[in-house]
């Protein structure tokens, strides 16, 4: 047999693909040789990580992104606690504990710092291109008298409204999937997905309620406009603001934002 | 001896797949002050540590995906040996600090030592895997890319204009040299001893 029928064989067996013939084939060669069994378990790893490489990049990315935010709220929780056991531990082993340096600016070196930092700001206020958070006003979540769900209502508002997005929309998407029809829950599911920045999320949600009847449908356009600008596509952002109706809530930020990205 | 019933922790391999949020952070609350303490005994900052958490997590997750990891051991233990055995190889690569072997932070049983050698393992060939696959020759990695993330392999053979078995026959031997790449390496039956 050559390697390239080996490999055919091979590959069917991986995608369940053998005829009844070719099975008995494959175990004949398995069991007449031990280094085809060897290779075959080795083809079929290959196999599982080829196919996990290629579609788990994405899923991959989203969860590397959340436990790198995750990490880094646990690790700027821990400061305090952790000076407090390094001065107890340092105390009982009794070490001396190194001074800080400290270098200390002359007064009039505040002044001009902050001559500086007002030149730079008003030069880069005039000079950028608006951004997301000039505009997005994040309403606050209110839902919890109209408790169904009272525990997971009273989650998802509370973490919303600490701005604890990624945990507020492990909640909401929670509820949405328990109401799907509720456009509030999907409203605000989407604002928590597009405060991390997880933008093609949110658009699929937003584009869903702008197409609805809600009282929701223009805030979505709004929003995802705000999403396009985020996402700095400027051209998009401006598409969709124009399609902001007069009597919207949000037409003035609109018009607003529109004439900036001109 | 091994049993086989899940450990309850096996919780927070399924927060890794599910990617839950809560659960993850109950991960870092719980078992994270442990790793970041042994880290900062040997050379390390809150930075490395965070570092180190945060890989082997993913190598937890990619094991669970590929092979339905099934704990049966308690998180704690093979979790801080993970990252413990992480951390010394990334000071061995590094520089020659001063290590402090310290195993006593946790009581570990047999049955930890064996998840963590597995998860080990699979992370080396799972580095193996990826360094054969960038020898391989533009034409198969293209092929492989596009036979993996598009499932219907009829779709692949349209899109390719050629046949199904012209494809799949190719994608069979680019898999197949891989295979050969990966058996000639040194480093693949150390690991196969290890087993």
């Amino acid at each position: 047999m050559t390697p390239e029928e080996k490999y055919e064989l091979f590959e069917k067996f991986c995608s369940n693909e053998l005829s009844i013939n070719e099975k008995a084939r494959l175990d004949k060669l398995i069991s007449e040789d031990k280094t085809i069994e060897k290779e075959l378990q080795l083809y079929k790893e290959l196999h599982i990580h080829l196919d996990a490489s290629f579609n788990l990049e994405k899923e991959q990315e989203t969860l590397k992104a959340n436990l790198k935010r995750i990490g880094d709220d646990h690790f700027a929780k821990i400061p305090k606690e952790k000076v407090v056991k390094e001065k107890t531990d340092k105390k009982n082993s009794g070490q001396t504990t190194k001074k800080p340096k400290v270098i200390k600016l002359p007064t009039w070196s505040y002044a001009v710092a902050a001559s500086i930092a007002i030149i730079f700001g008003v030069y880069f206020f005039t000079q950028s291109n608006p951004t997301y958070n000039d505009f997005a006003a994040i309403p606050e979540l209110s839902i919890s008298e109209r408790g169904v769900d009272e525990e997971n209502v009273k989650n998802a508002e509370n973490a919303f409204n600490k701005q604890n997005y990624a945990i507020a929309e492990k909640y909401l998407s929670l509820l949405v999937s328990k109401d799907p029809e509720n456009a509030e829950y999907q409203f605000y599911y989407a604002i928590s997905l597009l405060e991390q920045d997880k933008y093609s999320g949110a658009s699929e949600v937003l584009e869903k309620l702008s197409q609805g009847n809600s009282v929701y449908r223009y805030k979505a356009i709004w929003f995802e406009a705000l999403n396009q600008l985020k996402q700095k596509k400027y051209d998009q952002s401006a598409k969709l603001l124009k399609t902001l109706p007069k009597e919207a809530e949000d037409y003035n930020k609109a018009q607003e934002l529109l004439k900036k990205l001109d | 001896m091994p049993n086989n019933k899940p450990h309850p922790d096996q919780k927070y391999i399924e927060a890794l797949l599910k990617n839950d949020t809560v659960l993850l952070a109950e991960i870092y609350d719980k078992f994270a002050p442990k790793v970041v303490g042994y880290i900062k005994k040997n050379s390390g900052d809150d930075s490395g540590a965070q570092d180190i958490i945060q890989e082997t997590l993913i190598t937890i997750y990619r094991q669970a995906k590929e092979k339905a990891l099934q704990l049966t051991c308690p998180f704690d233990a093979y979790f801080f040996l993970l990252c413990k055995r992480k951390w010394l190889n990334e000071l061995k690569k590094s520089s020659q600090k001063e290590v402090t072997i310290n195993e006593e932070v946790v009581s570990i049983n047999d049955e930890s030592v064996r998840f963590a050698e597995e998860t080990e393992i699979f992370n080396a060939k799972h580095e193996l895997f990826t360094e054969m696959f960038d020898q391989l020759g533009k034409a198969c990695k293209e092929l492989l890319k596009v036979t993996f993330t598009i499932k219907s392999m009829e779709e692949v053979a349209q899109k390719l204009g050629q046949s199904y078995a012209y494809v799949r026959k190719k994608k069979s031997l680019c898999i197949g040299q891989l295979t050969q790449l990966v058996q000639n390496t040194p480093k693949f039956n150390q690991l196969k001893n290890m087993l």
